[in-house]
């Protein structure tokens, strides 16, 4: 989650993905992302990475093997302790669920970024739109369920059960996009009272999930209950 | 001001209890702030230089409008919302610390005074400081700028801290933020220190629970009050000879100050003579505060412009560019604040799981159920040994089949 408790995302690599893969109790490990990062940039890129940790161990270890064995890195990291009230997030029926090519979607929040700060995404019978207003204009693009393409990953599939139509901030979601080089679609889920998903799946192994918390109008803001 | 040592206790016997928080994370918050206190460091160190102070051309004191003015389009443009809490009447018993406070005022008159023949700049510096009040006057243009600046003021019926934390018990804000730590022993269950800093400084946010503080000292929250008595509130003397060290082992040995006082060496310790501990047990426990919900119900509405014009530029000599651009920053900050929180739809979860300590040797793991619904994230926070879980994840349309064969969980504790 982010310091300002807007965004959340959840990464899983599932074991099948892995060569080596051993787990022989569950655990769980707080990670500053900036200090991974600094340390995953030590490894070259074609370099096999091996990550361990020790039960009851604070911190864990990187390790990083050159294709030719003959440069072996070892960075040992330290864990945080992660704090704070856990979000639950409920299992839930979303209104509407649109997949679509992932270059398609960041470079539709990257347009409209240049136009507006937030997003509206409405989905209704007739397709997906994306809009949003600033000082100089206005921007509307709407995209059509399209599966009469040669490759399925070029298809634009929207289901719906329900008409929504949600507000969100183009500064997050560009944060999402950085994500696009991990798969050729994207699926984007939508509720009127939920979080959107935005999720990437990662080959065979896994997924990238953002939750990013819509705007609210203000009006409505004053009758929330406190949280 | 406050309660004698309390917070170098804390970071002595509870350490876990004060929190780091970025400014950013307070985001779309409520939080009550004690006015009187925030003007009185504005006075001291807004705009000062030497006796010099910042005025309008009528040479009145101007420091506590800009302060009050930059500090709280911060908070805006954080998308924080503040309601500023005023002193009313203090108790009876205040009126002692606060003629005590008087004579120091006389005195570091005097004292520059001294200092100013002598022309001693640091002294000068020193002793104005300590002369500085905060007049009805001041509290007055406060009231009336925030007003128009649409931030809601309220006004408590005796001291804004026990107000800020009735605000607080009652849920009508998140956090009540002071300097003062007598907030935690009016019971605010979330307090907040350093938020008013200037952005300057760099000082993260100081965040306490008073439950935490409760449970990490291993009192009840009587005997809390207690301890702070003890230690030194604004109430009533302290025993000679006791700090807050002293008061945590005789709290935790005897229970309570009546027990305290039948048990110590009288001979060692001179109680003082008409000891109105009680009375400010009373003050304490049951403030006078207004609980009127009608009073309190606070809403944060858009600037009136030309008011803020009228009354800071024409009535007090600022800047009326600055002016302008400002309240183009709180407009600017209004729509911001329209941004939820991922907390308004996650509710947080108890603490379902059985609590260990994270780094401690008796790991413990545990496959789902197969009802787990929810699953569980853990917010971004430091120092702590709560549990995280993590369950399966919600299937967000079309792949069913991963999201049951990925059904995985841990379970951490305390």
């Amino acid at each position: 989650m982010d310091s300002s408790h807007v965004a959340l995302v959840a990464l899983l690599l599932r074991s099948e993905g892995f060569e080596h893969y051993r787990c022989d109790r569950n655990l769980s490990m707080g990670m500053n992302l900036n200090n991974m990062a600094k340390m995953l940039k030590c490894a070259g890129n074609d370099d096999i990475i091996t990550i361990k940790a020790d039960d009851g161990s604070d911190t864990v270890t990187f390790m990083f093997e050159s294709p030719t064995q003959d440069k072996i890195s070892d960075f040992e990291m330290k864990l945080m302790d992660i704090d704070s009230e856990h979000l639950g997030i409920p299992e839930a029926e979303y209104h509407a669920i649109v997949r679509m090519p992932s270059a398609e979607f960041a470079r539709i929040c990257k347009d409209l970024a240049s136009i507006g700060d937030t997003v509206v995404i409405s989905v209704t019978k007739e397709g997906v739109k994306f809009s949003t207003r600033g000082d100089i204009g206005t921007a509307n693009i709407v995209l059509r369920q399209n599966t009469t393409v040669d490759k399925p990953e070029e298809a634009t599939i929207i289901e719906m059960n329900e008409p929504v139509s949600l507000t969100f901030a183009l500064r997050y979601m560009n944060s999402f996009t950085k994500a696009t080089p991990l798969s050729n679609t994207v699926t984007i889920s939508l509720s009127s009272e939920l979080p959107v998903v935005v999720e990437y799946k990662i080959a065979e192994m896994g997924y990238i999930r953002f939750y990013l918390a819509p705007k609210i109008e203000e009006d409505e803001d004053e009758t929330k209950p406190q949280v | 001001m406050g309660i004698k040592g309390l917070t170098k206790l804390l970071a002595d016997n509870a350490p876990k209890v004060m929190k780091e928080q970025k400014f950013e994370s307070y985001f779309g918050r409520k939080i009550a702030i004690d006015a009187s206190m925030s003007i009185y460091q504005f006075l001291i160190v807004v705009g000062r230089s030497g006796t010099e102070m910042l005025t309008n051309e009528a040479g009145e004191v101007t420091s506590h409008l800009q302060g009050m003015f930059n500090r709280t389009i911060r908070l805006l443009e954080a998308g924080i919302k503040p309601v500023y809490v005023f002193d009313g009447q203090p108790p009876d018993l205040k009126k002692q610390e606060l003629a005590k406070r008087y004579s120091k005022r006389v005195d570091a008159t005097e004292d520059l005074q001294q200092a100013m023949e002598a022309g001693n700049k640091e002294d000068i510096e020193k002793f104005s400081k300590r002369t500085v009040k905060v007049t009805k006057q001041h509290n007055e243009d406060c009231k009336r700028l925030l007003r128009l600046m649409g931030v809601p003021v309220i006004e408590a019926p005796s001291e804004a801290e026990a107000q800020c934390a009735a605000l607080c018990k009652s849920d009508k804000v998140y956090a009540v933020a002071s300097e003062d730590m007598d907030s935690l022993t009016f019971g605010a269950p979330r307090f907040l220190r350093h938020l008013m800093d200037p952005s300057s400084r760099k000082v993260p946010v100081m965040e306490f629970e008073v439950a935490k503080v409760l449970e990490e000292l291993n009192l009840t929250m009587d005997q809390f009050i207690d301890l702070c008595i003890l230690s030194g509130c604004d109430y009533c003397e302290s025993i000679r000879g006791i700090g807050g060290q002293t008061a945590l082992k005789l709290i935790r040995q005897h229970g309570s100050i009546e027990e305290i006082l039948q048990n110590i060496n009288k001979e060692r310790y001179s109680i003082p003579d008409d000891w109105p501990y009680q009375e400010a047990r009373r003050l304490f426990k049951e403030p006078l505060v207004c609980t009127d919900d009608e009073q309190l119900d606070v809403k944060w509405s858009a600037p009136d412009d030309e008011g803020l014009i009228a009354f800071l530029v024409n009535e007090n000599g600022f800047n009326s560019d600055r002016v302008t651009k400002a309240i183009e920053k709180i407009k600017a900050a209004k729509n911001k604040s329209s941004q939820g929180r991922l907390e308004s739809f996650f509710k947080p979860v108890g603490n379902t799981s059985i609590p260990i300590k994270r780094k401690g040797t008796k790991c413990m793991l545990q496959f789902p159920k197969p009802m787990l619904k929810s699953k569980i994230f853990s917010p971004q926070g430091y120092n702590s040994s709560r549990p995280i879980g993590f369950g399966s994840m919600p299937t967000p349309g079309r792949d069913i089949k991963h999201s049951t064969t990925f059904s995985r969980g841990v379970c951490f504790g305390t």
